[in-house]
């Protein structure tokens, strides 16, 4: 097991302590007994390794980069000893014709029995143009592959929502896998890149019980992203009790206050980085004095930007000087203020011109 | 003239108007303040708690919102003859009668009252049926706000206005809504309290309006 923070080297022959150790970890993750923890272990260790189909599409390859940076379990044991993973771009031995056979060969084998996760987004316009790989297009991959698959377990925001490809203005109108599939169970693992331990606690979750954790309304599984950051931030006690950084390497900033006013997207956004965290070093963003831009919603890059500002901006049409929303109230107010001016002038105008006409018109006109 | 007093607006009215002035109050001043705290310490310790503080008032005054709009969602069906939804909207002939002398009466074009109204005027009625709307949304925003973890306001606040973010901007945008109507609400008001006799601001405390006793 990695073990960053003593400094030893990598090694792939974890102990069975480390094992059970990270099986625990996993089991804590999950939220489930520590009477389920042996089970989850036979799983681990069950000599039938669910296949599994990694599909690469519009991606930046940063879940597989978070992926091998995992250690509870590592990538070794997850591959070699967890899962069989029988396609994956990134770490398969195999290359051209090789690997398309190998993809082959588990669709056929394990029809109905393989888990396919999806990394990365998928180009829907012009037929799917835009993403190809071995001359299919990712549209036709995930339409041959997905109705034979166990489960699907989408990684990354863009696999989940689109992430960044789909942003506006979209150009390939890129979806995210569930938006394209029908019939079999999709799972969502959203982040950029979403921690390891959220992929792993759902492939453990699969293996020991044979079905797919709960998920939120945005198929998120819940046991990861059941809570707001916010209310499992570190620094939630300098949020309630009214002090924050103002801007970068101020006092406030230094002293670890809260982010809330340098665009801190935590109060809006679902994930458990507070408390898995990352790498093995206990760290995640903002931790480290930057704020959360809310990577595992859906649409994060057109809603969570400006990532630096509290509310998103809003480009009122014909109005290229009014970006915010209490800029634009403002105006507004201030238009509805000149407009009732105006009105009551041309009242009080009448009825200098006029005299007390209204008056006189009431009485006669009540007394008939 | 001799002027009779009318009892127009119930106390369950008038218990929904100023619950939801002083909801509104509240709920802008907090809001404010939780979207961009302008107070600052650097005091630790001390037991104050700005911001949680805030938050509280804003989820107090937001159930005080909430309880004011079903009520009046109720008198808009079960309330008296002012206070229910067709006395509000330009739905019979007597009331598209009226909203053409109220717009004519607005614009200053004659100084014709409809005397024999005694409820809403018409414009007021449809911009009245508009805000409830509007609340509803506001209401509907702040729980999925407020209750992140239930699944039930996930799954509407996810269909109606999506993430958490997105229902924060549009949460933060009707506030503007509501701080416009209230302005033009108060002009108003005291600019039919000029030009008419019948009382229309104090009707909001007594609940009496006054019109004269030779029209039945």
């Amino acid at each position: 097991m990695i073990d960053t923070a003593q400094g030893t080297d990598l090694d792939l022959q974890v102990n069975r302590r480390g094992f059970l150790k990270g099986c625990t970890m996993v089991a804590a993750a999950l939220g489930i007994s520590e009477a389920m923890i042996p089970k989850l272990v036979e799983a681990a260790t069950s000599a039938q390794r669910p296949p599994v189909i990694w599909l690469h599409f519009q991606e930046c390859t940063g879940c597989t980069e978070s992926l091998l940076r995992a250690s509870h379990p590592d990538i070794g044991r997850l591959i070699l000893e967890i899962i069989s993973l029988d396609y994956h771009e990134t770490v398969m031995a195999a290359a051209g014709h090789q690997a398309e056979k190998s993809l082959h060969d588990t669709m056929e084998k394990y029809a109905g029995k393989f888990l396919c996760v999806v990394e990365g987004a998928i180009p829907t316009k012009d037929k799917g143009i835009y993403c190809k790989i071995a001359g299919r297009t990712a549209v036709d991959i995930l339409a041959e592959v997905a109705p034979k698959a166990a489960a699907i377990i989408a990684i990354g925001s863009c696999a989940s929502y689109g992430g960044i490809q789909a942003a506006a203005p979209n150009p390939t109108d890129a979806k995210g896998v569930m938006d394209l599939v029908s019939g079999t169970p999709v799972i969502n693992i959203p982040g950029c890149p979403p921690n390891p331990i959220s992929l792993l606690g759902t492939i453990l979750h699969y293996l020991t019980f044979n079905r797919l954790p709960i998920t939120d309304n945005l198929g998120r599984p819940l046991f990861a992203y059941g809570r707001k950051i916010h209310d499992h931030c570190e620094r939630r006690a300098h949020f309630d009790e009214g002090r924050f950084a103002e801007q970068f390497g101020d006092f406030g900033h230094r002293n670890g206050y809260c982010l809330y006013k340098v665009g801190c997207k935590g109060p809006g956004t679902f994930s458990n980085c507070p408390s898995a965290r990352f790498n093995d070093v206990d760290v995640w963003p903002v931790s480290v004095g930057h704020g959360c831009v809310g990577c595992t919603e859906p649409n994060f890059w057109d809603t969570m930007t400006p990532f630096y500002e509290r509310l998103p901006n809003v480009q009122f049409p014909g109005t290229a000087g009014i970006t915010d929303v209490d800029s634009a109230g403002k105006k507004i107010l201030s238009v509805a203020a000149a407009a009732i001016g105006i009105h009551a002038a041309i009242g009080i105008g009448k009825k200098l011109v006029k005299g007390c006409v209204c008056k006189d018109d009431k009485k006669g006109g009540t007394n008939s | 003239m001799i002027y009779e007093k009318h009892y127009v607006w119930s106390i369950l009215l008038r218990l929904y108007h100023w619950s939801l002035v002083s909801s509104i109050v509240a709920l802008a001043i907090t809001g404010f303040y939780i979207n961009s705290p302008w107070s600052q310490t650097t005091l630790e310790g001390t037991g104050l708690y700005p911001m949680l503080t805030m938050r509280n008032i804003h989820g107090l005054a937001g159930y005080l919102f909430t309880a004011a709009i079903l009520t009046r969602l109720f008198l808009l069906l079960f309330g008296n003859r002012q206070e229910r939804i067709l006395d509000l909207l330009p739905v019979t002939s007597r009331n598209i009668n009226n909203l053409s002398t109220t717009l004519c009466s607005y614009a200053y074009l004659h100084d014709c009252h409809d005397e024999e109204r005694l409820g809403h005027n018409i414009v007021a009625g449809m911009i009245y049926v508009v805000t409830i709307i509007v609340a509803l949304f506001q209401v509907a925003s702040g729980f999925y706000l407020r209750l992140p973890e239930s699944i039930f306001w996930q799954k509407w606040g996810v269909m109606l206005f999506g993430t958490q973010q997105h229902a924060r901007f549009e949460h933060h945008l009707l506030m503007w809504y509501f701080i416009i109507f209230a302005f033009i609400h108060i002009y108003l008001v005291i600019w039919n309290d000029l030009k008419n006799p019948d009382g229309i601001t104090s009707s909001i405390f007594t609940g009496n309006k006054f019109r004269p006793r030779s029209i039945k």
